[in-house]
């Protein structure tokens, strides 16, 4: 193996495997290697152990019907930065059957359960393959081509029965009775005890029993109806006295089969839907989404376009870590004053957002190849005037007040610990990942956008312990702030939107992801196009979702208290995990 | 014992209740608009001039709240419980003195309840009981989270009530007397925080515990134990365990002010007797408003750390205080 | 005679009191029985009161009511063990035992009549200071002192053993910690 090949291997990858069972993906618009499953964990393994791709950072699969097959799809990347290694498993759609990889790269665990949850791919040697995000007992994958949801009309938007005379007409209202619910054959709703509870208990670890004292751990579910769960979140936790033994999170109750909505969609009308995935962040959404469509059709986007769009993108990175601190601290049972206060800023931005888009959080403010309406002056003022005075006097409020705490510091310091190495094999991303002291930020390590042009450091933990985590993400803000006054200064006039405004887009055929550094980690679409208005394959990469992977390593050991400062300090929204 | 005493003692007592409840609702508010103060809001303004109505619409409000008991809970237990807590809450401020007499239709008034000789003791006495209602509570809600609070404040109580009662010998030692009387006569020229500063932030320090509040608020920590002991209750039953939480931050206000900041003592108090409630009731607020600040302040300690700060550092530095007080009082005392 | 409704006020008291210790014996619940012994103690407290000792009753309230039962019901909640099932109340010749030991007992009182020669008369009204927190300190540091310095050593080991007992662990901690060295 040459010092070459180690460097760049995906040019010459098919040669390292002489055997033949990796291919170069050969369909038009498609990259990558096609690996046999028979020898997936091997490959993975030589890619990670031998070549340095140590982050698997997305696990999905597409459902070619027409062929009659699926593929699995993996990006891993490496931590050191540079260009994605994507490899795909196709396996027939009547043995659908996959080796799993959770023992290479623990963070594809959350990932591979949803896609056998919604895409019906069992995954060989899975340790806890249960459904995620529907319940248990729901018949049928419904991210499969075939499957039809109980109010199906047609595979693709807008549906011609809307509007028969010029009105639109809701179709709930067509079927009043809701006579088109389908049960499985022989299921009795009123008999039916559902397995996965039983699954679920008895997942959980737990340690010796104690046969003189006769004691036993207590479980404990925490949510969904909780106050500190941020949403309908579940964890079932086994306590031992206040010690977390195990815990299981529990999600999807706020699952809307998002994707499956999304491929139903037109290209332009998943702009809106991505803002109702992290309701905080809806430019980053917009952000990623864009960029994975306008790598499709080869768009270039204007100068001005792209300052607008990283100027969004950071503002909204400090209102959401302002969030997010605030958040915590109330987490950690300050009774609001300090979320109070970290919030009081996020408005000032949720002004500027709403006078450029029109709304404060739902902005749906991109477009492919530029942004919906240009930038004045004055909202570049008002921003001016928040990052040279208003937001940094809060950072001093946070250092004076925050940083030294006493209680903070004794109740966030190591706890919550999360090594480099787990880190980076559990696949968390964004400050998570940066506090455990891993310097990737997709911002540097896969430029996008115009950031190779920007000046800001990366910034990272030594701990990796939830009081790292919020350091990181104060300094994220004033890096951010760093970005902006660039931004701010250097934004040149121009046009805002390349060609012009469309509803109906062309998106050639052929698959592409598109990633940002959103706030809360990767942000990432994987968009498969058959040259159709309508995405054939639409799936998010939720930095949240993945991030979860790491709450139970992360609080085993720890105190009751301690888990819901630890889930703060993921910083998740539902909307995103759940989708 | 002639008529008049037992009327005037019933009538004292029924004021005394009444000042409690009233109070209660009133610190509510005072919480609320304080809280919003600190925290950029404004705060409940709208019932009423300044939200003044507010206790009463939230006590009418409250009272035609559905009652749920849960299918499994203790029911005696779990209707008993809330009793248990408000009743010490109410009877703990029976032994402190208002104020010297007073002038009233003809007849001297003591401003006090109950003049005993253990008063000091008879506290330490009902702040001991006053955990039983919260541990029934927690115990007979049949609910996870409410046995946890429930144990929690069964050990933080048992953790704190050693701190907090040796805090109180200070005083008793200065003064020579468990009778409160005699403790507040005795700060006529110094409060006794000048000289029990270790014995008096001990004392702040494990009331707050004591109650329950921030950053010591373990038993209904929010954030984990949805509501803690309290979670099952509902209407005028959680009204109660409420009531009886900022009652008793009333009562050990009142106790503190009592026992280390003077009490009643003023200037002028010898010449106007009826000068002494005011500056009870001034010193009071003032204990109220730091409490609030606290809570408006600082994040919750954990539950571990709480019961190694009572039992490893409070503690001591109580026992400590005792004894260099007890040596220094031997000492200067005149034989 | 004292007057008649400190009689009264005394009979209710008692009837509380022996009431509560019955409840005790009969109950099933073990939070239930342990809650009959704090009113049983409250009573006690309140006949000490009747009897002008009014530190003694508040010291009974503070320690027995405040403290002790508190860990009781604190131990009884944490093991789960308020539900006595039958078979964890069958020890072997339990009933055997009671017997035995309340015979003892009632022979005790009748050698306790025989020896006194019935029933005593009313003591004569005790000293204005009995029972005051100075007496029972003068008490206690003089007349008992030796009484007292054996109980607090007592009670320090006790203490010590409850220390050692709930670090039973340490032999497993040694051995991890070496363990963990090792892998070092």
């Amino acid at each position: 193996m040459t010092e070459a090949t180690l460097i760049n291997p995906l040019d010459t990858l098919v040669d390292q495997f002489p055997s033949g069972w990796v291919k170069k993906d050969e369909r038009p618009g498609y990259s990558g290697f096609i690996v046999e499953r028979e020898h997936l964990l091997e490959f993975a393994r030589t890619m990670r152990d031998d070549f340095g791709f140590d982050y698997l950072s997305m696990v999905t699969a597409s459902d070619y019907l027409a062929e009659g097959k699926f593929d699995v799809v993996y990006y891993a990347y490496k931590t050191i930065g540079g260009p994605a290694l994507i490899f795909k498993v196709q396996v027939p759609r009547e043995d659908a059957v996959v080796p799993s990889l959770v023992a290479l790269y623990p963070g594809a665990d959350f990932q591979e359960r949803e896609v056998w949850d919604l895409m019906g791919i069992r995954f060989e040697g899975h340790p806890d393959l249960r459904r995620i995000l529907m319940w248990e007992g729901f018949e049928g994958h419904p991210l499969r081509k075939d499957w039809k949801e109980p109010f199906y009309e047609e595979d693709v938007k807008p549906y011609k029965s809307r509007w028969p005379e010029g009105k639109p007409v809701n179709a709930d209202d067509r079927n009043p009775f809701n006579d088109n619910v389908q049960y499985p054959t022989g299921f009795d709703p009123e008999r039916w005890v559902p397995e996965a509870e039983t699954l679920l208990y008895s997942g959980l670890q737990r340690t010796t029993h104690n046969e003189e004292f006769k004691t036993d751990e207590l479980i404990v579910n925490m949510g969904p109806q909780h106050p500190s769960t941020h949403g309908v979140f579940r964890m079932v936790v086994s306590l031992q006295g206040e010690k977390i033994v195990d815990l299981k999170p529990v999600m999807g109750y706020l699952h809307r089969n998002h994707e499956k909505i999304a491929e139903r969609n037109t290209f332009l009308q998943n702009m809106p839907f991505t803002d109702r995935l992290d309701y905080t962040t809806s430019m980053s959404n917009n952000f990623a989404y864009a960029l994975a469509v306008e790598k499709l059709m080869g768009l270039q986007v204007p100068e001005r376009a792209d300052y607008i769009r990283v100027l969004m993108a950071e503002l909204t990175r400090i209102m959401n870590h302002f969030f997010a601190t605030g958040f915590l601290l109330n987490d950690l049972g300050v009774y609001f004053t300090a979320s109070l206060y970290a919030i009081e800023e996020r408005e000032l931005i949720l002004d500027i957002f709403e006078e450029i888009s029109g709304s404060r959080m739902m902005c749906n403010y991109f477009r492919f190849g530029g942004v919906v309406r240009d930038v004045s002056d004055e909202v570049l003022k008002k921003i001016h005037n928040l990052v040279y005075d208003r937001i940094p006097r809060k950072l001093d409020q946070f250092d004076a007040y925050l940083t030294n705490n006493e209680i903070l510091r004794t109740r966030c310091e190591g706890v919550g610990v999360l090594t480099a190495d787990q880190a980076i094999a559990l696949s968390t991303a964004g400050p998570i990942l940066r506090a455990s002291g891993v310097p990737y930020d997709v911002r540097r390590a896969d430029p996008y956008s115009i950031y190779d042009r920007l000046e800001f450091d990366v910034i990272t933990g030594n701990h990796g312990d939830i009081y790292d985590r919020y350091l990181v993400r104060v300094a994220e803000i004033k890096e951010s702030i760093k970005i902006v006054k660039q931004l701010l200064r250097d934004i040149p006039s121009g046009p805002i939107l390349a060609g012009k405004p469309a509803y109906q887009v062309r998106v050639p055929a052929g698959e592409s992801y598109g990633r940002v550094e959103g706030p809360k980690g990767e942000m990432g679409f994987y968009i498969v196009s058959n040259g159709k208005p309508n995405p054939e394959r639409y799936h998010v990469r939720a930095p949240t979702f993945i991030n979860l992977t790491s709450l139970a390593p992360m609080s085993r050991g720890e105190k009751v208290a301690d888990v819901v400062v630890i889930l703060g300090a993921i910083d998740i929204v539902l909307g995103e995990v759940d989708r | 014992m002639d008529a008049g005493m037992i009327w005037e003692w019933i009538i004292k007592s029924i004021f005394l209740i009444l000042f409690m409840t009233g109070g209660f609702a009133y610190v509510t508010l005072l919480e609320r608009r304080v809280l919003a103060r600190m925290q950029v809001r404004i705060g409940p303004n709208r019932v009423g001039k300044f939200g003044l109505l507010q206790p009463i619409a939230d006590a009418v409000k409250l009272i035609f709240k559905e009652e749920l008991i849960p299918a499994g809970a203790d029911k005696l237990m779990f209707i008993v419980a809330p009793v248990i807590t408000v009743i010490p809450a109410l009877i703990i401020t029976g032994v402190i003195p208002w104020g010297t007499s007073i002038n009233l239709f003809g007849r001297e008034i003591a401003l006090s309840i109950a003049n005993v000789n253990v008063g000091v003791l008879y506290i330490m006495a009902v702040t001991s009981i006053s955990v039983y209602g919260i541990t029934l509570a927690g115990w007979s809600s049949n609910n996870k989270y409410a046995m946890f609070g429930g144990l929690r404040s069964t050990a933080q109580m048992i953790s704190y009530e050693l701190a907090l009662g040796l805090s109180l010998v200070g005083p008793i030692l200065l003064a020579g007397s468990m009778n409160v009387m005699d403790i507040v006569q005795a700060q006529k020229t110094l409060p006794f925080a000048l000289l029990q500063p270790a014995g008096f932030i001990v004392y702040f320090m494990a009331t707050l515990a004591e109650i329950n509040r921030a950053p010591f608020d373990m038993p209904e920590a929010e954030q984990e134990l949805t509501a803690g002991y309290h979670t099952e209750y509902s209407s005028m039953k959680f009204a109660l365990f409420f009531m009886a939480e900022y009652i008793k931050m009333i009562a050990v206000a009142m106790i503190g002010s009592t026992m280390f900041l003077g009490g009643f003592q003023g200037p002028f108090v010898d010449q106007l007797p009826w000068l002494g409630p005011v500056y009870l009731f001034g010193k009071v607020i003032v204990w109220l408003f730091v409490d609030i600040w606290i809570r408006a302040t600082l994040p919750r300690i954990r539950y571990d750390k709480l019961m190694a700060l009572g039992w490893k550092v409070m503690y001591p530095i109580a026992l400590l205080n005792v004894f260099i007080t007890g040596i220094l009082v031997v000492l200067t005392t005149k034989r | 005679m004292p007057p008649l409704g400190v009689i009264i006020l005394y009979a209710i008291i008692g009837l509380v009191s022996v009431g509560s210790a019955v409840g005790l014996l009969v109950s099933r619940n073990a939070i239930y029985s342990a809650l009959f012994l704090v009113l049983n103690f409250l009573t006690v407290a309140l006949l000490y009161l009747v009897l002008g000792a009014p530190f003694i009753a508040l010291a009974q309230i503070t320690v027995y009511a405040g403290a002790i039962m508190v860990l009781f019901l604190f131990v009884i909640m944490m093991l789960g063990a308020e539900k006595l099932t039958e078979s964890s109340l069958r020890v072997r010749g339990l009933r055997v035992l009671a017997v035995v030991l309340g015979l003892v007992f009632a022979a005790e009182v009748a050698l306790f009549l025989v020896v006194r020669g019935g029933i005593p008369a009313a003591p004569a009204e005790p000293a204005l200071t009995f029972g005051d927190p100075a007496a029972v300190g003068l008490m206690l540091f003089q007349q008992y002192t030796l009484p007292f310095e054996i109980t607090s050593v007592i009670l320090l080991a006790a203490m010590v053993g409850a220390i050692v007992l709930t670090r039973g662990d340490l032999k497993d901690r040694l051995a991890r910690r070496a363990a963990l060295e090792k892998k070092a």
